[in-house]
């Protein structure tokens, strides 16, 4: 999932300006996961900004805002005297939103990373989205993602004791993925051909009709 | 002999550190090792070390170079990518700069700027690849070099990182992409200094054991706490006990390279506060020890 954080509620109040008639968005995917944005979130902002003084005219969360047509769907019926949405959905919702609406678009959460979840508390990042997965032959795990320096050639000289030199309370990742390929018996060490290409933003993909 | 003359005849070379000043002024810092010239037989201008804002290891190697010391250059992959390391390396080698000491490098965050952008576009093993086309006479997109910097490579080792195998792994392929020494986290015992130089030598490439005096207690956590196992208990004993702790970390460590004089290869001295005493000890290892013929 995409993970993100919610700004402060001042933060949002501040940013909406003049703004009086807003419109709150949340995302059930991603943002909702982590409780940092789904209806909980949404009617919690909601009833801080009718507290301030805001009409809001619409509180949602919906299941997936980077689907277009969920978005549209939302939007479709929330009238012209909305001057504003607030989108407490990850960076890639909001700009969905931005682009089927005229009126200012405040982005009201962080947007974190592509994690996981335990206990629905603790959140890592374990995918950078680096477009050349390595995974198959890393034990399942990434070190593009999970090492601060993205080393696919094996650990740095800052590996110590199963720690992290950039943060003693994170593992290695080599070390993780060293007991993973002796656990499973994995052939090679490491990957036989990590791209060294950097990927070029903006990417798309798009998909043949069938 | 040169550095590498010696390196590569068999000889026991003996290398020191250099800092870059945070500034311009590097008048200071060479006058500071003028006794160890013609005994150090080169010294590593380190490459904003521990992530520090300092200047330029290309431009300190080349004061060096001229008013008469070896330098290696040591050179991260932390702050610059292929395009950067490339045309570094090759104003390096038009500047006469003859060899090179590449590392991955510290991440930023331990340094003192610490929201600089990590760039890391390459690890420690693609880096000496890299420097091994440019010697070649290529660059690393295959384009043919007008003229090749000639450089001797050499490459870093901790033996106290983990995991073990994969540590050992990298350093073989440190040296199959062109790694001709390795130079060592500071070690502080004799049987460490072994058993690095035996993997190292295992490997194919010359070691060269890091040695760094512990001045005080607390310097002597800080190398316990950076490198786990690494500062023996009779160690931390004496530099308690001492009267003076940083003679006594100073003699304990030139007892060890005394030691390693007798075995080894080489020896890196990472920190030359007491240029005079090194000075004079490194006379003493060539002219009047057991060991002088490897010199």
């Amino acid at each position: 999932m995409v993970v993100v954080k919610l700004k402060p509620f001042e933060w949002i109040v501040k940013a909406l300006g003049a703004c009086r008639r807003p419109a709150v968005v949340g995302c059930e995917v991603g943002s909702g996961r982590c409780r940092n944005g789904g209806i909980r979130e949404v009617k919690a902002l909601a009833s801080y900004l009718e507290e301030k003084g805001f009409e809001v005219v619409k509180a949602v969360s919906l299941g997936g805002v980077c689907v277009l047509e969920n978005v549209e769907r939302a939007l479709e019926h929330i009238g012209k005297d909305v001057d504003a949405v607030v989108s407490l959905a990850c960076g890639a919702g909001t700009q969905v939103i931005a682009e089927k609406t005229k009126v200012p678009v405040v982005a009201g959460v962080d947007t974190l990373f592509i994690g996981s979840e335990k206990e629905r508390r603790f959140f890592s990042e374990y995918c950078i989205a680096c477009g050349n997965c390595i995974i198959t032959e890393t034990g399942g795990i990434c070190p593009v993602a999970r090492c601060p320096k993205s080393l696919t050639g094996g650990p740095c000289g800052g590996a110590v004791n199963g720690r992290c030199e950039v943060d003693e309370n994170l593992p290695c990742v080599w070390y993780l993925i060293d007991e993973r390929l002796k656990a499973t018996r994995a052939g090679n060490l490491f990957p036989s051909n990590p791209s060294g290409a950097y990927p070029v933003h903006p990417r798309s993909l798009v998909v043949e009709e069938s | 002999m040169t550095f590498r003359e010696k390196l590569r005849s068999g000889k026991f070379v003996i290398t020191a550190e250099v800092a870059p000043p945070r500034g311009v002024n590097w008048q200071g810092i060479v006058k500071g090792i003028e006794p160890l010239k013609g005994k150090v037989d080169a010294f590593n201008v380190t490459d904003c070390q521990r992530s520090m804002v300092r200047m330029s290891s290309v431009a300190m190697s080349k004061l060096l170079l001229d008013f008469g010391f070896d330098p290696v250059l040591q050179i991260t992959c932390r702050d610059r990518n292929k395009i950067a390391l490339q045309s570094d390396l090759l104003g390096a080698g038009a500047l006469g700069i003859r060899n090179i000491c590449l590392m991955t490098g510290d991440f930023t965050t331990l340094g003192d700027q610490k929201d600089a952008k990590p760039v890391f576009d390459i690890d420690s093993v693609s880096l000496i690849r890299l420097a091994k086309h440019l010697t070649g006479g290529y660059l690393l997109n295959g384009k043919r070099l007008d003229g090749a910097p000639d450089f001797c490579i050499g490459a870093v080792f901790n033996p106290f990182a983990g995991p073990a195998r994969l540590q050992l792994a990298k350093l073989r392929r440190k040296v199959e992409a062109g790694a001709e020494f390795i130079q060592t986290q500071p070690v502080y015992s004799v049987s460490t200094a072994k058993d690095v130089h035996d993997a190292i030598v295992e490997a194919g490439a010359v070691p060269i054991v890091g040695l760094l005096p512990i001045k005080s207690l607390r310097m002597a956590k800080f190398i316990e706490n950076l490198n786990p196992g690494s500062v023996p208990k009779e160690l931390v004993r004496g530099i308690e006990r001492a009267r003076d702790p940083s003679r006594y970390g100073w003699d304990y460590v030139l007892d060890l390279a005394h030691a390693i004089a007798e075995f080894g290869r080489g020896i890196h001295f990472m920190l030359v506060g007491k240029t005079q005493e090194l000075a004079s000890f490194i006379d003493y290892l060539r002219n009047n020890s057991k060991f002088n013929h490897k010199f």
